[in-house]
């Protein structure tokens, strides 16, 4: 049986147990809720499976560029812009600043033939810069964006939030957007190819510099996208969130499988599963541990990830 | 500026020099990016204060026994991970310092939130009586004085341990594990056993600094135990000097250094905003620093190499 | 080599330079520390605490002026990180700076170690806006004081708003931030509650940063309990009242809420779904509204952040420390420590901010008085915990905070 049939049916077999345990109506609920939780981990894991995929890093600033999409909306919405013109025009820039961090600080560590460390201290140093020169400039205080965050559809005895099933629904088309561009647009395929091997695609003919730009700017404006669908449902952030988000988005990543788009988001509503399934069993306080403990299992019984093939030692 | 405020940062540069030693060995020296050393840190802390408070143990016994446990907690993580890829591997010890973190902060027996309180009564004790000796040479107003000697001491002789270690055969199979662990493996050594015995000694370093936390702090909870601080020893290890025992001294100082000092920046600004600008110069450091000296202040280009 | 030597002696010796520079002010004038949750787990809360003793030290310098005193009064700040180990370093760095007393920090961890690392051993009085009773258990020599109400007596408070608008013996779901503040206070709440012959159940605890609430909000209106009480900050609560919201099975006029929820206007991220028509206490005062009248309009024309909640305790904890050291005619932490009772004196004349000058003028003659707070009047226990036993019973109509009734809990 292949990784993904297996995990389906270990899902459904859990939603079982847990619905004969506790009954359909809290197991559906509690399936609901882990998938609106989830549709966040997944989406914020989409940009950042980009990178680690393509370019083969470790994005620690990634949870930043998350908060930096959602401040550029407020940013944008203060100059005057209608709200959803200012979430796409953030999206751009957040793309943009991601380019930026490539320009300034990848690209040069790159030529110096980087290592491993040296790549991992730039990120926790760049995700320092970027989350404090925001709060440097919005403070740290909590902001909305004025979203009606306590509308809910009903179906029976269940409930959903209307702006998580409308983030549900945005991962679920960006996912599918994503795989299919990387599986079928030319730059798609040169991603593909540049992150199976480097030094083939360039022999191919395949302008890199050109790749990796726009794997940069994709994981910009993903990690935008993802950011504004968060703090747009959640209601109420501060220039913290992205840091609190960034080890649930790597499990994400881990899980579904390096550099695959369909992984990322399964990956994510794995994790949202779990955690909230997890309330039916336990004090929701260990809700926060289960995705990690999730992690360490998957790694250790499924080191390649859901999604992932084996992938060559570098 | 005070004294009492250098002090103070000498304290925790040797404190998270001890810290980062362990590092060194795993990274610098095996190739094995472990990233649960807060959590092997919080394991010895939250051992000594728990054996002290709860079961009137002696202070330096439960130290002891705090190091005991990190080192089991380092085989177990080692016997089930260290088979991973390296960068899963460093994903995986994350996870298990949260996993620890976690467990502190909602499990009953440590105390959760509330943390854990009274344990350092012989500190008290031996701190008293080094500040009288103090007092004959003037020196006993500096209240941080004894902790700052005792951590520097034992800091010193881990460090020359520690270095004198690696110049012994089983020191040069590490090496050979950081270099090429197929041409060791080769050679009849058993890669994994070597690994699992820099893993339990790297511990048993965190251990050793989550006591001088505990001490420093008189105050055991959760999040001084958070993965940041093994981020900041990797700082430590970078700014001294990739795969140089003596580089994690002089790195220690100058990270803690530059994290503390920048408290003391003076400016017209909100305290929000200047609390803000002190992260975003450290940042900016770090940034700079792998780009203009990858190898660190005592370090050796040569040495970067860490397979993946 | 050489680049890096001199990147590594430079970066040491910026440092050395930076630290000079701190420690300026006149030997005369009062330096009034404050450690802010400026960056961390909390730093929510830093910019309101930041802009209520910014004001504070702004008032008392006024006052001081008006009263003809010739010394004045400054603000020295540092970020705690929400981190015990950070709090004690960033409590060094005003005690460089020359403080005299240091308000804050928010949580109890942090205000243990600061107090055993530094400012007990120094007599600096330290005004922690932590609740949890284990604060009045450590040995503090005299230096801790505080401005907000200790977890049991304001348990006792929420205990007895419930019976009146609710009943007795009847069955109260609980939630609660899971950090130290939330834990003890649902602790002390569970206690007294069970104590009177009601029924706690949920006994949640949630993660403020966590991504999503929607489980626990389900769990805590199952059953459909007769009560709510959620122990929050507003920061974070707009997260958590939303999703109780969203089960459709919440009735916000159920909700209880202790005093780090008490605020004079709902802030905009709140939906009113999940609080208006919410119960809620907080440490009351004897002499009315004039004063939190005062506090209010000053906060509104300071600009910057609106208000939250606990902001007039760390008001009221920053003009205590400026009034004890002008009664003290000092600046020095120890003086400052033993003139805190002979400032809020019972049956001593009373002041407000809305007269500090005479306060000021009263207080250099060296007659006790009766600081009145913005947050209540202060009787401090010999612990340094308010004994005060009245509590405001408040309610949200119309998104504003309407004190109903006091209630006297002994």
């Amino acid at each position: 049986m292949s990784a993904p049939n297996l995990l389906f049916a270990g899902l459904v077999l859990v939603f079982s147990v847990l619905a004969v345990a506790f009954g359909i109506v809290p197991a559906t609920q509690a399936t609901l809720n882990g998938f609106a939780a989830g549709a966040y981990l997944g989406l914020g894991a989409l940009g950042l499976t980009v990178v680690l995929g393509v370019l083969k890093l470790v994005n620690f600033a990634q949870g930043d560029l998350l908060v930096a999409g959602v401040y550029f909306t407020i940013l944008f919405g203060w100059l005057g812009l209608p709200l959803p013109l200012a979430m796409l025009v953030a999206m751009l820039a957040t793309g943009v600043l991601a380019l930026i961090t490539e320009k300034l600080v990848w690209k040069p560590l790159r030529r110096a033939g980087a290592s491993h460390i040296q790549l991992f201290l730039s990120a926790i140093g760049l995700a320092l810069v970027l989350r404090f020169s925001i709060q440097f400039v919005a403070g740290s205080q909590v902001r909305t964006l004025g979203a009606n965050i306590v509308s809910s559809v009903t179906l029976g005895p269940l409930r959903f939030g209307t702006l998580q099933a409308a983030a549900l629904a945005t991962g679920l088309l960006a996912m599918v957007l994503v795989g299919l561009g990387l599986r079928f647009t030319n730059i798609g395929k040169e991603m593909r190819a540049f992150a199976d091997n480097r030094a083939l695609a360039e022999v191919s003919g395949i302008d890199t510099a050109r790749i990796i730009d726009y794997t940069w700017f994709a994981s910009g404006f993903l990690a935008a996208l993802a950011g504004i669908l968060y703090a747009t449902s959640i209601g109420s952030f501060n220039p913290n969130f992205g840091v609190t988000l960034l080890l649930s988005l790597f499990a994400a990543t881990m899980l579904g499988g390096i550099g695959n788009a369909y992984g990322a988001l399964i990956g994510g509503l794995v994790i949202g599963l779990s955690q909230e399934w997890s309330t039916l069993l336990f004090n929701a306080r260990w809700k926060p541990a289960v995705g990690f403990v999730l992690l360490i299992l998957i790694l250790l019984l499924m080191p390649q990830g859901i999604f992932g093939k084996a992938l060559r030692r570098s | 500026m005070s004294i009492d405020f250098w002090i103070n940062v000498a304290v925790l540069a040797g404190i998270y020099g001890i810290f980062a030693l362990g590092l060194q060995l795993n990274a610098g020296f095996t190739g094995l990016l472990n990233f649960g050393q807060a959590g092997f840190m919080a394991i010895g802390a939250y051992t000594v204060g728990l054996l002290v408070v709860n079961f009137g143990w002696s202070l330096w016994l439960a130290l002891i026994a705090g190091i005991v446990l990190a080192v089991v907690a380092a085989v177990a993580v080692g016997i089930s991970s260290l088979r991973l890829r390296a960068d899963h591997f460093a994903i995986a010890t994350i996870a298990f310092g949260e996993i620890v973190r976690y467990v502190l902060q909602n499990a009953q027996f440590s105390g959760g939130n509330q943390g854990v309180l009274g344990f350092d009564q012989e500190w008290r004790v031996f701190t008293d009586w080094l500040l009288g000796k103090l007092a004959i040479i003037g020196l006993d107003r500096y209240t941080q004085l004894p902790l700052f000697i005792v951590v520097w001491i034992v800091f010193a002789v881990m460090l020359i341990a520690i270095s004198a270690l690696q110049r012994t055969p089983w020191g040069r199979v590490l090496r050979g594990i950081r270099e090429d662990e197929d041409a060791t493996a080769a050679l009849g050594k058993d890669i994994f056993a070597y690994k699992l015995q820099s893993l339990a000694l790297s511990a048993a370093l965190a251990a050793i600094a989550g006591f001088f936390v505990a001490l420093n702090v008189s105050y055991l909870y959760p999040s001084v135990f958070d993965p940041t601080f093994t981020f900041f020893g990797y700082a430590i290890i970078v700014l001294g000097g990739y795969a140089s025992y003596a580089g994690v001294a002089i790195g220690s100082l100058i990270f803690w250094a530059l994290l503390e000092g920048t408290r003391l920046m003076d400016t017209a600004l909100s305290a929000g905003q200047q609390a803000s600008l002190r992260f975003v110069i450290v940042g900016l450091f770090l940034i700079l620093l792998s780009r203009w000296r990858p190898q660190g202040i005592l370090g050796n280009h040569e040495e970067m190499r860490v397979r993946s | 080599m050489g680049v890096t030597r001199w990147a590594a002696v430079s970066a040491l010796a910026l440092a050395a330079a930076v630290g000079a520079m701190g420690a300026q002010a006149q030997a005369s004038d009062l330096t009034i520390g404050a450690l802010l949750e400026s960056t961390g787990p909390l730093s929510e809360l830093g910019p309101t605490a930041e802009k209520a003793i910014t004001i504070a030290v702004k008032v008392a310098g006024q006052a001081a002026k008006d009263a003809g005193l010739s010394s004045n009064v400054t603000l020295a700040a540092a970020d705690s990180q929400g981190d015990p180990q950070a709090a004690l370093s960033a409590a060094r760095t005003l005690v460089d700076k020359g403080a005299s007393c240091i308000v804050g920090p928010t949580t109890t961890p942090e205000a243990i170690a600061v107090l055993n690392g530094i400012t007990m051993q120094r007599k600096i009085t330290l005004w922690p806006n932590a609740t949890s009773t284990r604060l009045r258990t450590v040995n503090d020599d005299h230096t801790i004081y505080r401005t907000v109400p200790a977890d049991d007596l304001q348990a006792k408070a929420l205990v007895v708003a419930i019976e009146k608008h609710i009943g007795k013996g009847k069955t109260v779901a609980l939630a609660y931030r899971n950090e130290p503040y939330g834990e003890a206070m649902a602790k002390s709440f569970t206690q007294n509650w069970e104590a009177e012959g009601g029924k706690v159940t949920g006994n949640i605890a949630f993660d403020p940063q966590q991504a999503a609430f929607d489980s626990e909000a389900g769990q805590l209106v199952d059953g459909n309990p007769d009560a709510f009480v959620v122990i929050d900050y507003p920061e974070t609560y707009a997260k958590f009242g939303a999703a109780l919201a969203r089960t459709g099975k919440f009735d916000s006029k159920k909700l209880f809420v202790p005093d780090a929820m008490s605020f004079a206007n709902v802030p905009e991220n709140i939906p009113a779904e999940s609080i208006e028509g919410a119960y809620g206490v907080a440490a009351g005062s004897p002499q009315g509204t004039g004063a939190m009248n005062l506090f209010n309009k000053l906060w509104d024309e300071a600009g910057g952040v609106a208000n939250s909640s606990l902001t007039a305790n760390t008001f009221d904890a920053g003009i205590l420390c400026f009034l004890a050291s002008v009664q003290a005619k000092s600046t020095e932490p120890g003086a400052i420590r033993d003139k805190v009772r002979s400032v809020t004196q019972e049956g001593a004349p009373q002041f407000t901010i809305e007269n500090l000058k005479d306060a000021v003028a009263a207080a250099a003659s060296g007659k006790p008085i009766d600081y009145v707070g913005v947050s209540g009047a202060f009787r401090f226990q010999d612990n340094g915990d308010p004994s005060s036993s009245l509590y405001d019973v408040f309610q949200y109509q119309g998104g504003k905070r309407v004190t109903i009734e006091q209630v006297d809990v002994k």
